[in-house]
């Protein structure tokens, strides 16, 4: 297995180079200070106050209307915020910015006022790095509580030394009488228990009677300093597993994405079978993140445990019982290693295929019960249909992917835009929906359960035929894994929520020097103030319910 | 319709011997003068409290959980007892046991009082219901009117404890409570008039007796004058209204827990939460024994008389199965649409079926 034709594919994908350097660099023209080395893309310097120059050029006149994510990082001597661009059009144009700062005064121009997703970027680089932006409307701490001393991401900032907070730092923050003497809203704190909030997410929600004024969603509750483990765990075994621990209930979509961009920065190759197997086993994850997001939604719209819920449980068991089979494992599966999969199909394999092809067999039949149950209803539409609105240029500025771009008629998706595994390979289709809406979006969800059973079909069907003496698993990779130092990339696949992008630099060490991670979860869930504004508290939390959020993902 | 005669109908009908009556006359306290029958009273009071604390008790840990079970493709409480039944010893006592956590700043007689008000409003209600086999406790002759003023005394309660609460769920939960109450209220009262012009009286006892009469006979089988087959466009509408006006789903946004944690109970701990949840289902059983006197002919069915309590029970079941049904199936309603339904369709609809209803039995009389 010497040269695969996916790897093949993924070479000229890269070496055809969708965009040209030259061309955005006479568009920056006076803007770029210099080129830097990214793999997955050109990369530009400019100075930190040329930012919103810089992106509102790339976007009016290079089209580069995705702002994928914003890794600040901390070197010994400077600073850098680097804004990874790309195209809602074509994934594969991309291009980098990387803006260096001082190390004595980390100052940034602030990208929000182009792009709305830099918001809680900012917030985040600010938090962890300690990069503070020039002209963001709002920069505080995001993941860490406000009495945080110390920025943990940064070099400087010492793990040992126990946070002692004054007891007053920490006086109860609902203490405070928030009315106002005019003013007949009210402010309801929905969590960080409560719930329709699906895991611990705090959303401060100002309401006039009914009617939704202002919502600020609070997270960082489920912060486990991710980023940082996967920095201090060595490429070849110790990061994939954390990326089990992301987005929980569809865990095998996130391995790729660790998995992919470490594959290509030590160009490591995956041998087809393997491809396949990832393909199949990815897809099945898809489904369990579906099922698992189909059945809260109705949870938040009918309350209490309801048929609906407990039918989306039930086909999801299977499909754990499918994944159980293959990995060993019911939820944290690790079963992608570095150039391929941890072991090949269960014995007997045709016990293994008509396990599967017994659920696949079943699930139409499941699928139009969820239909009657679900979007068929008649209450059930008139309480999603023009709710929660996200309109597509709202949903781009603020870096919405996965089904949440998809429902709002943004036909986007990683699978097919920026080809991985064996995607191209099979016969499947993007699904969109031009509703905009919390019913557009469970529309989108339902119906790529159905293409994820289709490209699971097309997956037996050739793991069935598969000539025996060439079910390679896994490709030679060094017992040590040190790609060269100083190499960057960014690499993103799409899991069910979108797009998960993962930063990796390395310092030529076997442990990266930065690991940043794009989650979907956080840019779908930065989009939910615009969406509920306005709205009744009812389809907020049906608006919540729709973006799909796992906490584990947006906190990391 | 012989209902439709329109004669002055006396306090108590002769024929009819209700319950405290029988136990003062098999006992003997009605030897006593107004006393022992006052005893007798209670006694009998006693015997329907009791036979409606004990359905509820079933109903609640264990019916409750079964039901949804069926419906949900689970198996639930199977552990103690023969199916689980000993459950409810066991929740009885968890739930009394409980600590009675009572907040800082509840209004405290308002909050202390609200549980009460609740459950003792639907108690009220079944003083008037014929439950068939001699369960009956009084037979005024404004039995129905007595039955929506007793049960809309539930509104209050659920204000009280929305707002004494001092939480801001509970106060959108009570809001909401009281908003849909009125917005349903009306079309509930104005669609059982509808059954009062067909009977020509508001006593219960008597708008059951004239059930019973036939309506068509096919072939040897009586179809019996039930309402629900006389006006079924009625009987709808009053089930929809009672699924509003007992807060269940489709329309039960009062509590609607993903939105609101739990409305107007959220800060009722222990026996208070008992006594709301108590509340809750004894407001679902009256509204099951209204429908069944009013459209399903009380306690009417096959075989001989004395089974009538049999079948009465059987057909609040039948509506309170419904109740778990939608629970488990429909979505619920936005608090906006909710009120739009009932103002714009429910009042218009039940006013139109009053006022066809009145044409028809009149151009009948005359």
């Amino acid at each position: 297995m010497s040269e695969t034709p996916q790897q093949e594919r993924g070479r000229t994908a890269h070496e055809a180079e969708p965009v040209d350097a030259d061309e955005l660099e006479s568009i920056l023209g006076e803007l770029v200070i210099g080129t830097d080395d990214h793999m997955n893309a050109p990369a530009f310097v400019i100075r930190p106050d040329d930012v919103q120059r810089a992106l509102g050029r790339l976007r009016d006149q290079a089209g580069f209307d995705h702002l994928s994510c914003l890794t600040p990082q901390e070197y010994a001597d400077r600073y850098e915020s680097i804004l990874h661009m790309t195209t809602y059009d074509d994934r594969r144009r991309e291009v980098t910015l990387v803006v260096p700062l001082p190390k004595d005064d980390p100052v940034c121009q602030s990208a929000e006022p182009i792009f709305r997703t830099a918001d809680w970027h900012e917030r985040e680089a600010y938090d962890l790095v300690g990069i503070e932006y020039e002209g963001h409307p709002d920069l505080r701490r995001i993941l860490l509580p406000e009495s945080w001393q110390g920025h943990p991401l940064s070099l400087d900032y010492n793990q040992n030394k126990p946070q002692v907070v004054r007891y007053a730092k920490h006086a109860n923050p609902l203490e405070p009488d928030q009315r106002g003497a005019e003013s007949n809203t009210m402010l309801i704190n929905i969590g960080p228990h409560h719930p329709a909030t699906h895991g611990v997410l705090h959303l401060k929600t100002v309401l006039d009677g009914e009617t939704v004024v202002d919502v600020d969603p609070d997270v960082g509750y489920l912060h486990r300093c991710e980023e940082q483990m996967c920095q201090q765990g060595t490429y070849r075994h110790q990061i994939i597993p954390y990326s089990n621990r992301w987005d929980y209930t569809a865990n095998l979509p996130n391995e790729w994405a660790v998995a992919r961009a470490i594959e290509d920065m030590a160009d490591i190759e995956v041998p087809e079978y393997a491809q396949i197997l990832r393909t199949m086993s990815t897809e099945l994850g898809r489904m369990l993140g579906h099922f698992l997001a189909l059945g809260t939604f109705a949870l938040d719209v009918f309350g209490d445990f309801t048929a609906i819920f407990q039918y989306a449980f039930r086909d999801r068991e299977v499909v754990q019982d499918i994944l159980e089979d293959l990995t060993g494992q019911r939820m944290m599966f690790y079963y992608f290693r570095l150039g391929g999969v941890s072991w090949d199909l269960p014995e007997p394999r045709a016990e293994f295929f008509e396990k599967i092809r017994d659920f696949l067999d079943d699930l139409p039949t499941k699928l139009a019960e969820y239909d009657d149950l679900l979007t068929g209803n008649e209450i059930f539409q008139i309480r999603c249909v023009d709710t929660g609105i996200l309109r597509p240029e709202v949903a781009k500025s603020y870096g919405c992917t996965g089904p949440v771009a998809r429902g709002s008629g943004i036909d986007y998706d990683l699978r097919r835009d920026d080809p991985y595994g064996y995607y191209s390979e099979l016969e499947w289709d993007v699904i969109t929906e031009d509703g905009c809406d919390n019913y557009a979006r469970v529309l989108v969800r339902m119906q790529e359960v159905e293409q994820s059973a289709k490209i699971v079909e097309q997956c037996v069907d050739l793991l069935e035929d598969w000539p025996e003496d060439d079910r390679t698993v896994q490709s030679n990779v060094p017992r040590t894994l040190k790609p060269p130092a100083d190499a960057e990339i960014y690499r993103a696949v799409e899991i069910p929520k979108g797009e998960l992008g993962i930063y990796i630099r390395s310092d030529g060490s076997n442990t990266p020097a930065r690991f940043k991670i794009r989650s979907p979860c956080y840019h779908n869930l930065s989009a939910l103030p615009e969406m509920s504004e306005g709205e009744y508290v009812a389809d907020m939390i049906a608006t919540l319910g729709s973006l799909d959020i796992v906490l584990g993902s947006v906190d990391r | 319709m012989s209902g439709a005669s329109f004669v002055p109908v006396p306090l108590q009908q002769d024929d009819t011997v209700l319950l405290p009556e029988r136990i003062a006359d098999l006992t003997g306290l009605g030897g006593l003068g107004t006393a022992g029958e006052l005893v007798a009273a209670f006694i009998a009071a006693f015997i329907v409290g009791n036979l409606m604390l004990a359905m509820t008790g079933v109903a609640g840990p264990w019916a409750k959980r079964k039901i949804t079970a069926a419906f949900t493709d689970r198996i639930a409480v199977n552990r103690i007892g023969p199916f689980g039944l000993l459950i409810i010893v066991a929740d009885a006592v968890r739930l009394l046991s409980k600590e009675l956590i009572i907040p800082e700043n509840v209004d405290r007689p308002a909050y202390d009082l609200a549980p009460i008000v609740v459950a003792g409003s639907a108690m009220l209600g079944f003083a008037v219901i014929p439950m068939g086999s001699g369960v009956h406790l009084a037979d005024p002759e404004v039995g129905l009117a007595y039955v929506f003023a007793v049960s809309g005394i539930a509104s209050i309660g659920l204000v009280m404890a929305g707002y004494s609460s001092s939480n801001k769920y509970s106060l959108i939960g009570g809001l909401r409570a009281v908003a849909q109450n009125i917005a349903y209220e009306i079309p509930l009262v104005v669609t059982g008039m509808s059954v009062v012009i067909f009977a020509g009286t508001l006593q219960l006892g008597e708008i059951v007796a004239v059930q019973a009469e036939p309506l068509i006979s096919l072939g040897g089988f009586t179809i019996p004058q039930w309402y629900a087959f006389v006006n079924p466009f009625a009987f709808v509408l009053f089930m929809v209204a009672n699924f509003a006006e007992i807060g269940r789903n489709p329309f039960d946004t009062p509590e609607a827990p993903t939105e609101i944690v739990a409305g107007y109970q959220t800060e009722y701990s222990s026996v208070y939460f008992v006594l709301i949840y108590l509340g809750e289902f004894l407001h679902i059983f009256l509204g099951g024994a209204i429908i069944a006197t009013i459209f399903l002919g009380g306690p009417a069915g096959p075989g001989p008389a004395e089974l009538g309590i049999v079948w009465f029970l059987v057909k609040i079941w039948a509506v309170f199965l419904l109740t778990q049904w939608l629970r488990s199936a429909l979505p619920r309603v936005r608090i906006d649409q909710l009120i739009e339904i009932g103002w714009k369709g429910m009042l218009v609809l039940s006013f139109a079926n009053l006022v066809l209803t009145a044409l028809i039995v009149g151009m009948i009389a005359s």
